[in-house]
């Protein structure tokens, strides 16, 4: 369990990554990582604003450290696959996608991005149907974010 | 391109294309409050050097690309007309709102004498600006969300099962609008105005026909469409309205938006002719319905920066139209309001 003092951290990073101010938000994440190592959370929300700013491999390494402290870290290998992808190395994005996808079928983004990923593979028909789960869970999550929109207004 | 986020193949096509025919470049970009529809920021319309294609945050699979795709059509268009000739938009000025007022008051008094319940001064006074520029933004949009829906049918396959939702979903979204308003705004004008999103949704219904909802229909929401294609589904929906009325009109404007599109080839090359003759075409298909809705001299064709340099007079120019419609009577009132 990392201590709280990296969850508040993380909190914060997250906070900062959100409002675009990466430098912060490393720098707070850097700190988590010190003071637990071995919390795959950090890593995996490093790699995403390093993929978000376009250092791929360095997001790619975080990825695959986060996946190496839990197997079965989803989110970790979505974000691989969308990293792989951006790295134009398709085999390795459809077989991380294809892994997040069966770790939480009801992440859109794997699924679009199993999609993708075959689409560019030449693997028309197979893209179709991920493209269609994506869409299916897509639609129910904006038919949800509808609903509370009505229901703020 | 301006982007490092993941989208279907046809799609970055398309936005490569664009970019190349209208030698520019297109900037991707989430964001959390952003319209459903997504918003297209473009160099045409705005004093800016490239182009943003904005849409909400959580769009991350089709939905975006969708979205994406409908912007980049409609940049085509208005890029195509900037190079080969002029881009207009369907703009207004000093006069013509005063025209376009006017109309709409001697139409409201028409309706207020039959109502029990009379409507406020105050009320039916801010109601005729309103009124005016909401046809205004209508008519900006709607020929153009015609024409865009049918390009992207018949171009891009792939994604038709997510333009269904789009459609279905914005159909519902134009069918509410005005409805809190259902008893100020003069019935003329209200029916006229959901007789312009009907005669759309049954052109888009005729030209998205053979999709079912597969695999869609696997959203418990959905179910109740079941079986039913686009056509039927949008019939069912505008025949069980409280204003069918619309129906008439609706007909009659269905008939002014399918001439033009008719003869479209939507798959010739996507060359900057072809998205320039669909330029043509949306201001055809626009000006056929302004004549449709007798608003001829309300509106005026300019350049994009005259109508947002009288969007931000428009104060000022309500104020004048109000004057030329009550003369002194309206002194106070506008006294009131500063």
């Amino acid at each position: 369990m990392p201590v709280k003092e990296v969850i508040e951290l993380l909190r914060k990073a997250k906070a900062y990554a959100k409002r675009t101010k990466y430098k912060e938000a490393l720098a707070h994440i850097e700190r988590a990582l010190t003071l637990d190592p071995r919390y795959q959370e950090s890593w995996f929300l490093r790699g995403s604003i390093y993929a978000d700013t376009g250092r791929y491999r360095e997001a790619l390494a975080d990825c695959e450290k986060a996946i190496s402290i839990d197997q079965n870290y989803a989110d970790a290998w979505t974000k691989k696959s969308v990293v792989l992808y951006n790295l134009e190395r398709y085999d390795e994005a459809l077989l991380a996608s294809t892994r997040a996808s069966s770790l939480n079928g009801n992440d859109v983004t794997a699924w679009y991005m199993k999609g993708v990923c075959l689409d560019e593979l030449g693997k028309s028909d197979e893209a179709q149907i991920a493209y269609g789960k994506s869409l299916e869970l897509e639609i129910i999550l904006d038919m949800k974010n509808e609903q509370d929109r009505a229901r703020r207004q | 391109m301006k982007t490092d986020m993941p989208l279907s193949k046809p799609i970055r096509r398309f936005l490569t294309h664009t970019e190349e025919t209208l030698d520019t470049e297109i900037s991707l970009l989430r964001q959390p409050e952003a319209d459903p529809g997504g918003t297209l920021v473009d160099k045409y319309t705005y004093d800016i050097d490239t182009n943003v294609i904005i849409f909400p945050a959580q769009y991350v699979g089709l939905l975006k690309d969708f979205v994406i795709a409908k912007h980049c059509t409609h940049l085509m268009m208005k890029g195509a007309a900037a190079e080969k000739a002029k881009f207009l938009v369907c703009s207004y000025n000093e006069e013509s709102i005063y025209r376009g007022m006017r109309q709409i008051y001697i139409d409201a008094l028409k309706d207020e004498a039959k109502k029990e319940k009379k409507l406020p001064v105050q009320k039916l006074i801010q109601m005729l600006f309103i009124l005016f520029t909401h046809f205004n933004d209508d008519l900006n949009e709607l020929p153009w969300n015609a024409i865009i829906n049918a390009s992207v049918y018949h171009r891009m396959p792939k994604i038709r099962k997510t333009q269904l939702y789009h459609v279905m979903k914005e159909s519902k979204n134009d069918m509410d609008e005005m409805m809190e308003q259902e008893s100020i705004v003069p019935r003329r004008y209200f029916v006229l105005n959901k007789a312009m999103f009907y005669a759309r949704d049954m052109f888009l219904a005729k030209t998205l026909p053979a999709d079912e909802l597969i695999p869609v229909i696997n959203i418990p929401q959905m179910k109740k469409f079941n079986h039913l294609e686009v056509k039927e589904m949008l019939t069912t929906r505008w025949t069980n309205t409280a204003w069918y009325q619309s129906k008439v009109f609706g007909d009659n404007m269905l008939s002014l938006i399918e001439r033009p599109l008719g003869p479209v080839k939507w798959n010739d090359p996507p060359t900057l002719d072809y998205y320039y003759d669909l330029y043509k075409v949306g201001v055809l298909l626009t000006d056929n319905l302004i004549s449709y809705m007798t608003m001829r001299d309300w509106f005026v064709w300019e350049e994009p920066k005259q109508l947002l340099k009288a969007k931000e007079e428009e104060k000022e120019f309500e104020k004048s139209a109000l004057r030329k419609i009550f003369g002194d009577l309206i002194t106070d009132t506008l006294e009131e309001k500063e």
